[in-house]
């Protein structure tokens, strides 16, 4: 099997491709792939050539911190929960989010989500749930990875200048549904940062590892 | 005070930030990644305390009583104390500001029992309680970051603290970007750094807690305290990436615990303790399963499909995802692995360091958990003490002289760039893995002298070899730095475990299997030029 992956050595650097051989067992996932890559005194590539350790972020290891969110064959995906035996044919290419600035290797800087959600103010405050909402939908929504896999695959999400994607909508739907006396102001913030420009292809919710129904933030945010 | 320096984002880093922003106070709050990935999110099972709703015959009398029994008598009394009184506040308060708990058809919360407890007390949201509590403090913080209370600043890793006379000024931090260091000075300094995960490898908490800033300050002049005493959790599960926790809700909700012979089940833990067996505190079970011989499994199958995805969903996910396999069909395989460091920096009751305006809460911070920790109060501990070192340093005078620190910065980047102009083939990681390898082997679940001992032999050669080490370029910067304080921690660990001659809580020695009482008062360890020095806390200093 082949492992292609497009490195880059520093944010400045020019990103260039490197391939690896692996003839492990296909039960790992893409972060086990990863460290196997790593754990060998030298790395070499497979025509042979020494290169660097590849970079790339992680902390759970078990899908629920979003760190090791990059492209796998084409698709976003975490690369923990990735694995081998779900991927179609004998080449992995592992490439780093594209909307979001690389810092080396498959690592990229995300902070434009965090930025972005505290210039739009979003917070509950006090608990005053609304009548009648969802529980299991707030449950799940509240497990929101922030890991950028929807915006990735977003077509209206570009820079995370005006409009802010999936997670954004969410965190809205949270406060209104747990606090209903800012479920006014926290719509027009929906619509100026979201609603209004969602072109709704919904692929955000093909890649949410979470599986957030964000359509169904949506209904009520747009009711 | 005015300014707070608080390192580390996840829920006890958060708690307190928040808690100094309510006071009026300006918190930075550092990290090199955002809340989101922090060990905190991990943290599956729940929260104790006793509260309005709580079980017939429950009380916080009896939530300390559990603790102080389950952390074999040497959590501090009146810290824990403390601890449990204002649970219920901590409860109310995380509902406050929309934290999605599990509740019943009336909107009542639910409780599971958990290991070591008298009562079910454990609130819980799922199995994603640690999930669900950082989601609400990340959107609590952000109503401060926008008040200009709390500033967030990430890319950024703790290098030194800014230490003169036994009292901290701030700290020099690494910038990921710039990769350079610059001082952060403050009115005092709060870690908030998780646990010392990395000493053993991969286990089933985060890859980012790696215990440098421990070893750092320790090296630096604090006192570390109970450094033996690492809760290895009874219930994880072998993947091809790492051991996986299974929640101790599953126990909780009645999951029994078995190994096959002769074509029959044993439910050893019932066999030997009784009905509530399975749920025996952490040490215990990790001891009864190590020395059981078999392979052994848990099974929550008989609690039906409709219960299991409404109590434990990701504990299903998990299994499915991981294994293939099905927890509402099969049992699932079982074994011990390394959880929680019930030791760290030693502590005060206000969370203040051996250093003066030097503050630790959550996992780094030793005080709660005494020998053991039960299911359902790290993340209790977490939110109280950082709430704790808040409401402490509100009450405290700013600096009003502060050293300066000019040189020692300038001399540290010096060190640095010169470290960084050298080439190593020999991997930094290499020396990572053999310290693990050395702390699964001989800090395990049984411990003897001759194990230590050959631990300690084993790390102050790999703390000669990482004085010869030169610059690793294949690893960050960071993981260049941190290797020689990682290694002084190790060391420092096995040094409290060969000191400690008996067995307690999560400690047991072979050759000592008996507690004495001689031994029931914490371990302290300071570092004083070169040497190890190991004593008992016999005046019990912390619990002041």
């Amino acid at each position: 099997m082949k492992v292609r992956i497009l490195r880059q050595e520093a944010s400045d650097a020019t990103p260039h491709w490197e391939s690896f051989d692996y003839d492990g067992a296909r039960g790992i996932s893409v972060a086990g792939l990863l460290d196997h890559i790593n754990f060998h005194d030298d790395i070499v590539t497979d025509d042979g050539k020494k290169t660097s350790r590849i970079m790339w972020e992680c902390s759970c290891l078990q899908g629920v911190c979003g760190a090791c969110a990059m492209v796998i064959n084409n698709v976003p995906a975490l690369a923990c929960e990735t694995f081998l035996r779900d991927l179609t044919g004998d080449v992995v290419t592992l490439r780093p989010l594209q909307k979001f600035p690389v810092i080396r290797d498959l690592v990229v800087n995300r902070n434009v989500i965090h930025e972005g959600l505290k210039r739009t103010n979003v917070f509950v405050g006090e608990y005053r749930p609304k009548d009648g909402e969802d529980h299991t939908h707030q449950y799940t929504v509240a497990k929101c990875l922030k890991c950028g896999l929807c915006l990735e695959v977003c077509p209206n999400y570009t820079s995370g200048r005006s409009f802010l994607g999936a997670l954004f909508a969410n965190d809205c739907y949270l406060v209104y549904a747990r606090n209903h006396e800012k479920s006014k102001d926290i719509r027009k913030t929906y619509a100026k940062n979201f609603g209004n420009s969602c072109s709704k292809s919904l692929s955000c919710m093909d890649v949410c590892p979470m599986s957030i129904p964000t359509i169904a933030s949506m209904a009520r945010l747009n009711r | 005070m005015q300014d707070v320096l608080i390192i580390g984002s996840g829920i006890s880093g958060m708690s307190c930030a928040i808690r100094c922003a309510e006071h009026g106070m300006h918190a930075t709050l550092v990290s090199p990644l955002p809340s989101e990935r922090a060990q905190s999110v991990m943290a599956a099972g729940g929260i104790n305390a006793v509260t309005l709703e709580h079980e017939g015959g429950d009380s916080v009398v009896g939530h300390i009583e559990d603790t102080l029994r389950g952390g074999a008598w040497l959590g501090g009394k009146n810290a824990v104390a403390g601890l449990c009184e204002h649970a219920e506040d901590i409860v109310r308060y995380l509902e406050k500001i929309g934290t999605v708990f599990s509740v019943d058809e009336n909107g009542r919360p639910l409780m599971r029992a958990f290991g070591g407890q008298t009562h079910k007390r454990t609130h819980y949201c799922g199995s994603s309680t640690g999930k669900q509590i950082v989601s609400a403090l990340v959107m609590e913080a952000r109503r401060y970051e926008a008040a200009g209370l709390i500033d967030r600043r990430l890319g950024q890793h703790f290098h030194s603290a800014l230490i003169e006379d036994g009292v901290c000024y701030g700290a020099l931090m690494f910038d990921e970007g710039s990769e350079q260091l610059a001082p952060t000075y403050a009115d005092a300094v709060v870690m908030a750094v998780g646990g010392q995960n990395a000493l053993f490898g991969k286990t089933t908490g985060s890859a980012l807690c790696d215990g440098y800033a421990v070893g750092r300050l320790f090296a630096q002049g604090a006192v570390l305290k109970n450094l033996e005493f690492v809760q290895y959790h009874p219930t994880t599960l072998e993947t091809s990436q790492k051991r996986m926790l299974v929640s101790e809700a599953a126990r909780g909700e009645g999951g029994r615990l078995f190994y096959r012979k002769d074509g029959e089940r044993v439910y050893f833990m019932e066999d030997k303790y009784g009905r509530n067996g399975n749920l025996m505190t952490r040490d215990v079970v990790s001891r009864e399963i190590d020395a059981c011989g078999h392979e052994v499994f848990l099974d929550v199958s008989f609690l039906g499909e409709q219960t299991i995805d409404q109590r434990l969903p990701e504990v299903r996910d998990l299994c499915q995802k991981y294994r293939g396999i099905d927890i509402a069909r099969e049992p699932i395989p079982v074994a011990p692995s390394v959880h929680f460091f019930m030791g760290g920096l030693a502590v005060h009751l206000n969370h203040e360091t051996s250093i003066r305006r030097l503050y630790a809460v959550g996992e780094c911070a030793s005080m709660y958990h005494g020998a053991n920790r039960l299911g359902g109060n790290s993340l209790l501990a977490a939110l109280y003490s950082g709430w704790v070192a808040a409401d402490d340093m509100a009450q405290a005078a700013s600096v009003t002289r502060r050293p300066n620190f000019g040189t020692t910065a300038w001399q540290e980047q010096r060190q640095l760039d010169a470290m960084r102009d050298t080439r190593s083939p020999y991997p930094v990681m290499y020396t990572r893995d053999m310290l693990a390898d050395t702390m699964r082997t001989q800090l395990g679940i049984v411990r003897n002298a001759d194990k230590l001992n050959a631990g300690i032999a084993s790390i102050e050669h790999d703390l000669e070899i990482a004085k010869q080490l030169r610059y690793d370029p294949s690893v960050s910067t960071y993981t260049n730095y941190s290797i020689t304080a990682i290694l002084s921690l190790a060391r420092a660990a096995l040094s409290c475990a060969l000191a400690r001659k008996e067995s307690r809580g999560a400690h047991f020695r072979s050759d000592y299997p008996q507690s004495s009482n001689e031994f029931c008062a914490p371990t302290l360890i300071s570092y004083n030029d070169g040497n190890y020095e190991v004593r008992l806390d016999e005046g019990w200093t912390y619990e002041s």
